[in-house]
């Protein structure tokens, strides 16, 4: 297998940064004072201990998107409307992302790809997922919220990065999975080893057989669901930060008085606007029913679309509820399976 | 699932609309104006095709876009016809649109009703309020494919008179002797001589025949519940009964997430679904 030593590592940040951007976890001081996935300049100090708040997702599926602008203009005595898409000229890079939040891109692509009219393939999101390259970084320590285990491959997925790293003993141990790995890894920064792989994470684990339908069998009885949302304040941090939750607003702005755009940006299921009809009814009106439907779509109805989870058990809606809510109680007490 | 493909919407640039032109603007109710558009690439104009029931996101950049079912039939090949009714941001602002006025549409978008599949059968059409605004397309469709269909049946109903749509429609309905068109009002009103009695009852009171029929209702959720209940009493099934469904959108092409019923997406699964495919979702 290859391997990097440790001190190589910016001269492949730099290398990569040549034609990409880099974007590496980092303790955001000035703002949040928190992990997240931020550019990377020479001399920034990467943070692989601590879990980021948000995942890569954002790189594919940014918080804000401008879709396309507009501008009015007069042909004759008419009023026409010119639309122009901006093209993405800037190549990504990830680096350190976790495993799960790799995989989390896979899930995304079977929806965001698909184009076979259950849903079409987003051709903004297409050049995003073009242009970024996932050098995941393995784990081989976990917190009490991380429950990755319980899915198949566990901390050891490969799905989504191009290259994996796994920490040994004076730098990472690197696997190549997909083509533009293969070219980084045969870099002169690498060089062969016959170290072994290190023991990867093995975390807590919740029983996912027969999940979905558990669920269902459950849908009805909204005072479970009451008990189990309760306390939720509907701020929408666990769709926000999920590395597989994708909903999204569309919105207009204007710039000028003749010009403006088309955004994009994350929203919420858990948001009780979300479904609020112009009729004043809401399909989804209390916190319980929009819980229900957000696990229900990650742990059934997903399943049933797309025959995988929404969902790698990455832990982030569990870190940072302020209500304290763990989908992994939800699951133990839908029963066994 | 209804089986009509969908078609196109640019699958390559499914968020981005095409710019439009309005053409028309009829004022049909107080709070409801059909408009009729046209695409300003004569290319895109003349390649659109749909099937009744599907729909289009239409706005004005920079206010929004709103879902609509398209109410013209396919066979209109000079113009796209919305009926809207306003009630919020976007459709207030659609409403103050003049013939001229500049627009950009996605559509066709959803799965339309799945007319080739009820050939040979009798129809019973249910519409109440804006409800009728694909069903229109659907009587229109069916029209011009009359020799196709058996008996065909149409109750429509509003509050009051002046909240009926369609008024050049209706006339010409109501004359034809191969379709029973019956127009009712909720309650009786001066100055209205048809029929009185909210839509639910009424049909009922017509006895429709299930065999052989294929009933489509669409209308405000309360008048869906009392039309559904009626036909059960009826005895039609639940594959004999078809609607559209309606969710706040605003991807229309299964991404957003926010239309889902179930499992299913309303934008892309739907609007149209049979009874027998939604079971308890609805
Ligand atoms: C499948 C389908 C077919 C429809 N067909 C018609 C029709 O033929 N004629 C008609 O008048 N209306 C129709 N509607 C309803 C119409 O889409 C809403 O009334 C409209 O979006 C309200 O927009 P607004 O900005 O005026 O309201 P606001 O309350 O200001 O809403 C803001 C935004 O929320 C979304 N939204 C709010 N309510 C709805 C809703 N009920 N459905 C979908 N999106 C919503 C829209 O994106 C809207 O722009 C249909 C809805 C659906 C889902
Ligand atoms: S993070 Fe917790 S409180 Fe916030 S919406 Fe999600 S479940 Fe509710
Ligand atoms: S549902 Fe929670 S644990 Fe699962 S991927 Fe999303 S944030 Fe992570
Ligand atoms: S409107 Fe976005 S998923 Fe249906």
């Amino acid at each position: 297998m290859r391997f990097i030593p440790e001190e190589n590592i910016t001269a492949l940040l730099l290398r990569l940064s040549e034609n990409a951007t880099v974007w590496a976890p980092q303790v955001v001081r000035d703002t949040v004072n928190t992990v997240l996935f931020a550019p990377w300049r020479e001399g920034a100090e990467i943070e692989t201990g601590l879990y980021s708040a948000l995942p890569v997702k954002g790189l594919v599926l940014p918080a804000t998107e401008r879709l396309f602008s507009f501008r009015y203009h007069r042909a004759g005595e008419r009023e026409k409307i010119e639309i122009e898409v901006d093209e993405l000229r800037e190549r990504a890079a990830v680096f350190a992302a976790r495993a799960c939040d790799a995989k989390a891109l896979v899930t995304l692509d079977a929806l965001f790809l698909d184009g076979s009219g259950r849903s079409y393939n987003d051709q903004h999101y297409r050049a995003r997922r073009g242009a970024l390259t996932v050098i995941t970084l393995a784990c081989t320590s976990c917190d009490s919220a991380c429950f990755c285990s319980s899915f198949e491959d566990g901390a050891a997925a490969t799905a989504g990065s191009d290259l994996i790293f796994y920490p040994v003993s004076g730098g990472f141990l690197a696997e190549a999975v997909s083509a533009t790995g293969r070219e980084l890894a045969a870099l002169d920064l690498f060089q062969e080893s016959n170290l072994e792989k290190p023991p990867l994470a093995e975390t807590a684990k919740v029983e996912l057989a027969r999940l979905g339908q558990r669920l269902l069998d459950k849908f009805d009885d909204i005072d479970f669901w009451r008990r189990t949302a309760e306390g939720c304040l509907s701020c929408g941090y666990c769709s926000y930060a999920c590395p597989a939750c994708h909903c999204f607003n569309i919105f207009d702005e204007m710039e000028s008085d003749r010009a403006g755009g088309r955004y994009r940006c994350w929203d919420a299921c858990m948001f009780y606007a979300y479904t609020l009809e112009s009729s004043g009814h809401n399909p989804r009106p209390e916190a319980a029913h929009r819980y229900r439907n957000r696990l229900a779509h990650k742990f059934s109805y997903f399943p049933l679309n797309r025959g995988e989870f929404l969902c790698t058990g990455c832990g982030r809606c569990i870190r940072g509820c302020p209500a304290g809510r763990d989908v992994r109680d939800v699951i133990k007490a839908l029963g066994a399976g | 699932m209804s089986t009509v493909p969908r078609k196109g919407i640019k699958a390559t640039k499914p968020l981005v609309p095409e710019p439009a032109t309005i053409i028309d603007v009829i004022v049909e109710t107080p709070s409801i104006r059909s408009f009729r558009l046209v695409f300003d690439d004569p290319g895109i104009m003349k390649e659109f095709s749909f099937a009744p029931g599907q729909i289009g996101l239409m706005g004005i950049p920079g206010v929004g876009e709103s879902t609509f079912a398209i109410s013209s039939p396919p066979s209109r090949r000079d113009y796209i016809q919305f009926s809207v009714m306003k009630t919020g941001f976007v459709t207030s602002a659609i409403h103050e649109l003049k013939a001229g006025d500049a627009v950009a549409l996605r559509a066709p978008l959803g799965c339309g009703f799945p007319v080739d599949n009820w050939k040979g059968k009798n129809i019973l059409i249910a519409g109440g309020g804006i409800g009728m605004a694909p069903l229109r397309s659907l009587l229109l469709y069916i029209l011009d494919h009359r020799h196709q269909f058996g008996d065909i049946s149409v109750f429509y109903g509003a509050r009051t008179p002046a909240d009926l749509c369609f008024v050049g429609d209706r006339a010409h309905w109501e004359e034809r002797e191969d379709i029973a068109f019956i127009a009712t009002i909720d309650s009786g009103q001066p100055g209205w001589d048809g029929r009185t009695g909210v839509l639910p009852r009424v049909m009922e009171a017509g006895r429709p025949p299930a065999e052989n029929t294929v009933a489509v209702i669409c209308g405000p959720p309360v008048m869906i519940g009392y039309a559904l209940a009626a036909l059960a009493r009826l005895g039609f099934a639940e594959g004999q009964i078809f609607t559209t469904l309606e969710r706040k959108m605003k991807c229309g092409i299964g991404l957003c997430g926010r239309c889902n019923v179930g499992s299913k997406y309303v934008c892309t699964d739907g609007p149209v679904f049979s009874l027998a495919d939604l079971g308890n979702e609805i």
